[in-house]
């Protein structure tokens, strides 16, 4: 697809797998580490440094590794791109979803439920800042960016990755 | 000073000084492979020896702070020589010049010396 | 103060040789880089889900992605000739905008309006008396006190996707199949392309 000269680098075939083995232990190792701080990542944003964008990321970075030692198809079978494409819209409609459920539980009462305010979703929602509503409609937010983002990313590396390979890698 | 704040100073002082020691290597190495040798040892042993230092000054926290440090200590442990031998991999199947000693095995074609980076 | 010196300097030289480089791949390195020093800076003036998400997004995904698209476009930079107008657009805009921090209070002044409004103070106040489980105040205001902002983001991120959806097409392998009834040794017929 490009129209420069052949140079050594396209001449040679890609790295066959039995040559990769370090990286492949040691990302075998890991990659379910990196999964899972993203996670941790994730629901400890209200503690310490943290939440959906990182999160997100962080997830994405751990597939994408994925993605780059054990090829694309392999990925594609862990994630295919469809559940990627549902992935992306799905976390803008979560934290949508949380705008209009609190329009719709607080519709009775005047001055409280507003698009995103949180306070109708707790037990007894109503007067003054009720803390676990705000602590649901937190955590649920931030669930939906998290999965927005990390869709995006690797989405966006799905694109790249499939245009950019001339054939099945082994 | 307490002990173990003498024992951190100390640490933190090695550290640097490998840091140190990383950097003027890749400045003056002559050659690809052995510059990736000089970068390494700064992940090592001047990451972990930092990092090791680090968790000798947790006096009064909370127990899990010198444990995740402990386990950053691991991490970095674990990826930065993994790291370096991709890039010497990479390079050996590139076909990138080896300055003395014997040449890097394992390349499909051994086109040798093709760029010198 | 030093090391904020010292981390401004390398930031510095970062960006002028990633502007002078015309090696590609050597230059997508250093932005890595580049993003890896301001998240230093950010961690010191006490930013750290600042800096968390710039170095997970400007050294990770950010600089994986440009090795990607590298890999599909050129590795060097053709040798442009030097041109004075952009230079001179640059040195004004830079200079109007040194001009106008000069206006903006001291760093961590307490005197600065950013402190003394009732409507950022009162974030405090009600996080710590009313929302007592969730400590991290940068959260709060993220996702409850300035939640529609954080939608828009989310909404910024989704167009991003969906543009580099439209942009790159997708599934080139799937349109292969010919039109039942086109002549087989027809030469126009190129099938699809791109």
């Amino acid at each position: 697809m490009s129209d420069a000269p052949p140079s050594a680098k396209d001449r040679r075939p890609p790295m066959r797998m039995r040559e990769k083995l370090i990286l492949r232990v040691v990302s075998k190792a890991l990659i379910p580490f990196i999964l899972l701080f993203a996670l941790y990542v994730q629901f400890h944003g209200d503690f310490g440094p943290g939440g959906g964008f990182q999160a997100g990321v962080i997830f994405a970075a751990g597939l994408v590794l994925y993605g780059v030692i054990f090829g694309l198809s392999s990925l594609e079978h862990v994630v295919p791109p469809r559940t990627v494409e549902i992935g992306v819209a799905l976390g803008v409609l979560l934290y949508g979803g949380v705008g209009v459920a609190c329009l719709v539980l607080g519709a009775g009462q005047e001055g409280v439920g507003n698009f995103l305010d949180y306070n109708v979703l707790g037990s007894h929602g109503g007067e003054g800042v009720n803390a676990h509503g705000q602590h649901l409609g937190i955590l649920l937010v931030e669930l939906g960016v998290g999965i927005t983002v990390a869709s995006s990313m690797l989405a966006i590396f799905y694109m790249f990755a499939e245009r950019g390979r001339p054939e099945d890698d082994s | 000073m307490t002990t173990l704040e003498l024992i951190a100073a100390a640490l933190l002082c090695l550290g640097t000084f490998f840091c140190l020691v990383g950097g003027i290597g890749l400045h003056r190495m002559p050659d690809f492979y052995t510059r990736t040798h000089a970068a390494s040892i700064t992940d090592t042993m001047g990451a972990g020896l930092v990092l090791v230092g680090l968790m000798f000054l947790c006096d009064g926290q909370h127990w899990t702070v010198p444990v995740k440090l402990g386990m950053v200590l691991v991490f970095v442990l674990l990826t930065s020589p993994t790291s370096g031998h991709a890039l010497v991999k990479a390079a050996a199947a590139e076909g990138v010049r080896w300055v003395t000693g014997t040449p890097p095995d394992s390349s499909p074609d051994a086109e040798g010396s093709k760029e010198e980076v | 103060m030093p090391i904020e010196l010292i981390l401004f300097l390398l930031l510095f030289a970062t960006a002028v040789v990633i502007a002078r480089l015309k090696d590609l791949f050597a230059a997508a390195m250093l932005t890595g880089i580049f993003s890896l020093v301001s998240a230093g800076l950010f961690t010191l003036m006490d930013a750290v889900d600042v800096a968390f998400t710039e170095a997970a997004v400007g050294a990770g995904i950010s600089t994986i992605l440009m090795l990607g698209t590298l890999s599909m476009t050129a590795r060097n930079e053709d040798q442009q000739p030097f041109r004075w107008l952009p230079l001179l657009v640059v040195l004004i805009t830079g200079a109007v905008l040194i001009i106008g921090t000069l206006d903006m209070p001291a760093y961590g002044d307490f005197q600065a309006p950013a402190h003394q409004h009732e409507l950022y103070a009162g974030f405090i106040e009600t996080t710590r008396e009313e929302i007592e489980h969730i400590p991290n105040i940068v959260t709060v205001i993220l996702a409850s006190f300035r939640g529609y902002d954080t939608l828009g983001e989310t909404t910024v991120i989704f167009t991003a996707a969906i543009g580099v959806f439209l942009l790159l097409g997708h599934r080139m392998k799937h349109e292969q199949e010919p039109a039942p009834d086109a002549q087989p040794d027809d030469p126009s017929e190129a099938g699809n392309e791109s």
